[in-house]
């Protein structure tokens, strides 16, 4: 039996998130419907039940999986891209072909778009028909969402309609709860920034800070990225709330994090070599960003020179502690 | 006697033709009228009358600001209708729901006949035939033996027509056209009808301010041209609310319009940068409606359109207000070049002296949600690749929704859309550019760009011709490098920039009351710096060179 479109929640990527938000949907009752390329994730998931992604995790078999994104595009209308910032172009000119007009996209991804730096919500309008998108953001992490542990997200858009179908379809209580924004620039750019400082706590945990350096680091996490939020055009309190400070609190502390793990990898002076992570991405460009709205952020860019090999960890953190003695 | 004048006059309506089964929507304008105020009255009632808190909100804030308005003023206005908006003010608390919702159509009623227009074919015969030729013979007697043949090359010259005519033609045929030119002067729509009407291109209605009706000749033409009155003074949202009504229901009968998304005329002469969405968003709630009835539909195309003037008639009021700061409050100029027939004649003597005066440049058809459309019409994604509009008004069950919110999102949509057109759609004349070379050079010499600084220099001030010539260069180079920011005239692109500043100081040192510019040896003296400012800032978009 076929559910119904306007119900069905799509979510393209069986990456961890996707796969997590899939599983979560599916136990709840609601009809899911999970896109991967990978044939052989599919066909993982087909035969064991398992997302190699997230191997823990029983997938049931109320999430159908496809791997032809038409088959997507006809079965659900409202849609998650969860994928990385560097998959998500080659994914939305996919999609671009087989949504149109009435479908609503939001995307949860942390970072700008590579490989021109642009906000994934540009190029969701760019590569595809659809107009109705959004940006999901928010310390729901995996492990979370599958245990049904209490979380919350953001969901922001310019159309209200897109905020309403989000927290009708997505919305898990008492597990997963969903706030609505209409600041989509604010909420993306928070989104990233919180991946780029968690790399930088990582670094500082595994540095040994100690938590009065590791509190001044935060505020000043916080004051750099509500500049940067409002000189792009998003609100500078958007980064106090889920998609940026909360985000930052819990994965800031989250051993598994990719993000915290790069840092604190680096902070124990291990070569990473070709090794990155979503927010040392989100790092990079958001300094770009920075350059060209010309706003100064101390700290990310001592985290972008350790991420380029400038300097050291240790350099870093003098350099960063003089500027902001200096500035603040 | 004068006030009488300044009513719709029409001719009698037994006289006139029957319009043929051909003829653009507007010529059945006439006939549509009665039903086309009925059903905005209709629309307008059922919007309130299930909302008895909006309802009385609406009706007190209409009555009140009345009240307040007619009450400053003493005159035949405030004498007919003061006492009526005082008595509903006091009866107001007292009424019934139903007395309410009388009220609410009686006053519908009252406005939308206020605000109707009316096309009379043979006005329109009489405009597009006779018009043209009178104004050029009687501004070049020379040229009358032509008129008597019947040509208009004198008028030719005066105003050039750019973009994809042909394209236009064909989704005229097949739709709604929305054209949404930028607006610097009271003669836009003059010089936009008359280009139209030599590009075989439909006549537009449009919503034009009710203090341009003040003028007895200008008035008859503009009431039987299809020219809608908007009265500027009212500002309570049960007339906003019927305008945009009435705006809606003309789009979905199919007649082609004309908005000035801008507003009122720009004062400062800065391409457009933001605009009033609010007529705007009216093609996209005539295109949802049309969606909702389900059947077949004409589809609405949004037209960016530039009208770019060597000279401004009204330059010289338009400056003084913006940098006044009164633009807001003294919003509706109602004594400004435009309403003396005198200085649009001595304006149109002027600039017949300079070929292609104005410049009107259509820009890529849109839908409008802001898409591209091909040549058949049809709605393009940002890739190019064909979509079909009907979904984006679609809910979750795949039927129609209404929803104010989403449509006024794309209405931003479509602004942004037009924002960006307005200065890629721009021809820059000889007196922009040498205005802009000129007021780059004194700022590099005064180190300041702040025009109120400027204003207090001594008069008299003078740069050096060379140094303008080189300017005229680098901004040749600039508008060569970033086609977005418009392009140059093709007389400024055929002549050299000595030659450019030449003919930019032959219109600005002629027109104004004040010379903009002469030439004093090698020096160039500056007679108006608020006119100079004004005529630079069309390029205000292009990046000051780096010194």
């Amino acid at each position: 039996m076929s559910a119904n479109r306007g119900d069905t929640v799509g979510i393209v990527g069986a990456g961890s998130f996707g796969t997590a938000l899939a599983v979560a949907l599916a136990r709840a009752g609601r009809p899911v419907v999970l896109y991967t390329r990978t044939a052989a994730v599919a066909a993982a998931i087909a035969s064991t039940r398992r997302c190699p992604r997230l191997p823990d995790v029983e997938v049931p078999t109320a999430v159908r999986v496809v791997t032809e994104p038409a088959a997507l595009a006809a079965s659900a209308r409202f849609l998650v891209i969860a994928v990385t910032s560097t998959d998500v172009g080659p994914r939305l000119t996919e999609l671009g072909a087989v949504v149109d007009g009435g479908h609503l996209i939001v995307h949860a991804v942390g970072a700008l778009a590579a490989p021109d730096d642009v906000r994934v919500s540009e190029l969701i309008e760019r590569s595809t028909p659809v107009l109705r998108a959004g940006v999901l953001a928010g310390p729901a992490l995996p492990p979370d969402l599958v245990s049904g542990r209490f979380a919350s997200m953001v969901v922001a858009s310019a159309f209200d309609e897109v905020l309403v179908e989000a927290r009708r379809l997505l919305n898990l209580p008492p597990a997963l709860r969903l706030y609505g924004s209409h600041d989509v620039v604010g909420v993306e750019l928070a989104s990233a920034l919180a991946g780029a400082f968690t790399v930088a706590l990582g670094l500082a945990d595994g540095a040994a800070v100690g938590v009065g350096a590791r509190a001044v680091l935060i505020t000043r996490a916080v004051a750099e990225s509500a500049r940067l939020l409002e000189a792009a055009g998003g609100k500078a309190r958007t980064f106090a709330g889920l998609a940026g400070l909360g985000n930052l609190l819990v994965r800031a502390g989250t051993e598994d994090d990719p993000d915290y793990a790069l840092g604190r990898a680096l902070a124990r002076g291990e070569a990473i070599g070709t090794r990155t992570s979503e927010g040392a991405r989100a790092a990079l460009t958001a300094l770009r960003l920075a350059e060209r709205r010309r706003v100064r952020m101390p700290l990310l860019l001592g985290l972008g020179a350790v991420l380029a090999g400038k300097i050291s960890v240790t350099e870093a953190a003098r350099l960063a502690a003089d500027t902001v003695a200096a500035e603040e | 006697m004068f006030r009488l004048l300044s009513r719709p006059l029409r001719l009698p309506a037994f006289l006139g033709p029957a319009p043929r089964p051909d003829d653009p929507q507007i010529f059945r304008f006439n006939g549509e009228r009665g039903p086309i105020i009925a059903d905005v009255v209709r629309r307008v009632v059922q919007h309130y009358a299930g909302q008895p808190q909006k309802l009385l909100y609406v009706l007190n804030e209409a009555a009140n600001a009345e009240v307040r308005r007619l009450a400053s003023q003493d005159d035949m206005e405030a004498s007919d209708a003061l006492g009526a908006w005082r008595r509903l003010v006091k009866r107001l608390g007292k009424m019934s729901e139903e007395e309410r919702v009388q009220e609410l159509r009686r006053i519908c009623g009252d406005m939308t006949e206020d605000i109707a227009g009316n096309f009379d074919p043979r006005v329109y015969a009489l405009a597009t035939k006779i018009v043209p030729g009178v104004l050029t013979g009687i501004m070049r007697p020379v040229a009358l033996p032509q008129v008597m043949l019947g040509g208009f090359r004198q008028l030719d010259e005066l105003v050039t027509v750019e973009g994809p005519i042909e394209k236009l033609r064909r989704l005229a045929r097949v739709g709604t056209l929305v054209l949404t030119p930028t607006h610097s002067s009271n003669l836009d729509s003059v010089a936009l009808g008359f280009a139209l009407m030599r590009e075989n291109l439909p006549p537009v209605v449009y919503g034009a301010g009710k203090n341009l009706f003040s003028n007895p000749l200008i008035s008859f033409f503009m009431h039987n041209l299809g020219a809608y009155r908007v009265d500027r003074r009212l500002r309570f949202e049960l007339y906003k609310e019927i305008l945009k009504e009435y705006s809606t229901v003309l789009l979905e009968s199919g007649y082609h319009s004309l908005f000035f998304p801008g507003g009122t005329r720009c004062r400062s002469n800065v391409i457009e940068p933001s605009l009033k969405l609010g007529l705007l968003g009216t093609a996209v709630t005539a295109y949802g409606n049309a969606v909702a009835t389900g059947g077949a539909h004409k589809p609405i195309y949004v037209v960016p359109a530039t009208i770019n003037y060597r000279l401004v008639l009204e330059a010289e009021t338009l400056i003084e207000d913006y940098l006044a700061e009164t633009g807001k409050s003294r919003y509706i100029i109602t004594d400004d070049e435009f309403s003396r027939i005198g200085r649009i004649v001595e304006f149109l003597r002027k600039i017949l002296a300079h070929e292609g005066a104005v410049v009107i440049r259509f820009g890529r058809p849109l839908d409008p949600l802001g898409h591209d459309v091909d040549d058949d019409g049809r709605s393009l994604d940002r890739q190019g690749r064909p979509i079909d509009l009907r979904g984006f008004f679609t809910g979750a069950d795949g039927s129609h929704r209404v929803d104010e919110q989403r449509d006024a999102e794309y209405t931003r949509l479509l602004g942004r859309r037009l924002v960006a057109a307005f200065p890629r759609e721009s021809v820059f004349h000889a007196t922009t550019v040498v205005a802009r070379a000129v007021f780059d050079e004194l700022c590099a010499q005064v180190g300041t760009r702040d025009i109120y600084q400027l204003t207090r220099l001594p008069p008299g001030r003078e740069v050096a011709v060379p140094d303008v010539v080189r300017r005229l260069g680098a901004l040749r180079a600039a508008l060569a490098a970033r086609p977005e920011a418009g392009r140059l005239h093709h007389r400024v692109v055929a002549a050299g920039d000595s030659a450019t500043l030449d003919d930019g100081l032959r219109a600005l040192g002629g027109y104004h009351s004040h010379p903009v510019l002469t030439r004093a040896g090698d020096h160039l003296r500056i007679g108006d710096v608020k006119l100079l400012y004004y005529y630079q800032n069309r390029l205000a978009h292009l990046p000051v060179e780096k010194s």
